[in-house]
């Protein structure tokens, strides 16, 4: 009986001290989070991954609606438009031809000079389209949370890409929803080069709407409008996928406007590249940023 | 039994409704329109949440939901887990010590004691993650997200007062 006392009055004891410095605790809780998030280890990203994966149908449940409004915004707006695009389509449609012919000599041409040389071609990419549920872009984070669904495996570090150009990359792989961590986020860093002139560099995030262009060689010749390319450097990203184009050019900065419209994306390409496929060069690009 | 057990689940439902409304109006605000604006205006809603409950109901909202909302909004944001629960903790300090002053008091009051918690809660989030990334984060976007979240002040409190009014009863 005298047991049962002691350890009642131990157990309340214990409970008024909780809730008096709850507070506290709850700080300190809030701070070591932090200080896990800085020490980046598998530990935190599987947490992290999992997190992902219970939160996010909250956010695609409430996609349902957000498709209706948008659904009939889209029908309403083609509508207007259908006219003057299809009269825009069809002059397209035809310079597209020509490009097209064009591509294919060059495409056979290309393969008959890569025989004599004997180069070996990179591996095909494999595709994963994945459509967006969550977004988010402001002076914190820039990310999206994509719906991959269960059957595809992607890869904590895969290219993310839309018709127009690169968006990122893939941050943290759940089992069903998977985190893309855009270009303009401020952990984002991507070897680069201008298209032209073939001047490499990295393109860093700061949490705006345009990364800057860092780490360029002094005296380079960088101009409004170069387009911006990945490099290929490091392996992570294949060379050559379009990425933005120079908007600015000053005395201290340089910055770029991304091809693909990152705060509009419906759906995404996750690529995957053989290269990419060595985990070890993952995490060193991982470790980098 | 059946009504007692019934009862009491209600009444939990009940004081459970200020967390759950709050968590569904943070996921509806990281959903992708793709229409009438970009996803770079962000009103911060769980600010919004936790300033509004914690005038009118502390009793139902209290350390534990703020701690479970941040906990929330890190798990969709990319930003560093726990900065979002540190900057609702300060809130919560904030909000309690002012309790007394806004108690009662008309809507634009309660309007203004907003404005001034959004800049506290965004200052400190703003400080915590530069020195966490030790680098200024720029504060063109959190000067939008201040404008925009004071202008939904009104429509999120229009949400929450519908839930208080209709999904709770005085007994929870």
């Amino acid at each position: 009986m005298k047991r049962r006392r002691v350890l009642f009055v131990q157990l309340s004891h214990i409970r008024l001290l909780i809730k008096k410095f709850a507070l506290v605790i709850l700080f300190v809780v809030a701070f070591v989070m932090m200080l896990l998030n800085k020490t980046d280890t598998v530990l935190v990203d599987r947490t992290s991954s999992v997190a992902t994966d219970v939160v996010s149908p909250v956010v695609d449940f409430l996609n349902l609606p957000a498709k209706g409004i948008s659904f009939i915004y889209d029908y309403l707006k083609d509508l207007r438009l259908a006219r003057r695009e299809n009269k825009l389509l069809r002059a397209e449609n035809r310079k597209l031809r020509l490009i097209s012919e064009r591509a294919r000599s060059l495409e056979i041409e290309n393969r008959l000079l890569a025989q004599l040389l004997n180069y070996k071609r990179p591996d095909e990419e494999n595709l994963i389209t994945a459509r967006v549920i969550a977004e988010e872009g402001d002076a914190f984070s820039h990310s999206l949370i994509a719906y991959t669904g269960k059957g595809a495996r992607p890869q904590k570090g895969q290219v993310v890409l839309t018709e127009r150009g690169l968006v990122g990359r893939l941050d943290k792989v759940g089992h069903i929803y998977s985190k893309i961590l855009l270009i303009t986020d401020i952990n984002s860093r991507i070897p680069v080069m201008i298209e032209k002139t073939r001047v490499r560099g990295i393109l860093a995030g700061d949490n705006t709407l345009q990364p800057k262009l860092v780490f360029t060689p002094l005296f380079s010749e960088i101009k409004e409008g170069d387009r911006i390319v990945t490099s290929g450097v490091a392996g992570v990203f294949p060379s050559g996928l379009p990425v933005g184009v120079v908007s600015k050019v000053s005395q201290r900065e340089i910055r770029v406007l991304p091809y693909a419209d990152l705060d509009r994306v419906e759906y995404v390409k996750i690529v995957s590249y053989a290269q990419e496929e060595n985990p070890a060069q993952v995490e060193t690009e991982g470790g980098d940023e | 039994m059946n009504d007692s057990f019934s009862e009491s689940l209600k009444l939990l439902l009940q004081r459970m409704m200020p967390l759950l409304s709050s968590i569904f109006l943070i996921a509806f605000s990281y959903v992708p329109f793709n229409v009438f604006f970009s996803s770079n205006v962000h009103a911060s809603v769980s600010v919004a949440c936790v300033y509004y409950w914690l005038l009118h109901r502390p009793d139902v909202f209290n350390l534990f939901s703020v701690f479970v909302l941040g906990l929330f909004e890190g798990a969709l944001s990319s930003a560093p887990y726990g900065i979002s629960v540190f900057q609702l903790l300060i809130l919560y300090v904030f909000v309690s010590n002012l309790l007394k002053y806004f108690n009662g008091k008309s809507f634009e009051v309660m309007w203004a004691g907003f404005v001034l918690a959004e800049f506290v809660a965004l200052f400190a989030k703003w400080f915590i993650a530069s020195v966490f990334w030790a680098e200024f984060l720029p504060v063109q976007l959190l000067g939008f997200a201040f404008v925009v979240s004071v202008f939904a002040y009104p429509i999120l409190t229009l949400i929450n007062v519908f839930v208080q009014n209709s999904l709770m009863t005085d007994e929870a």
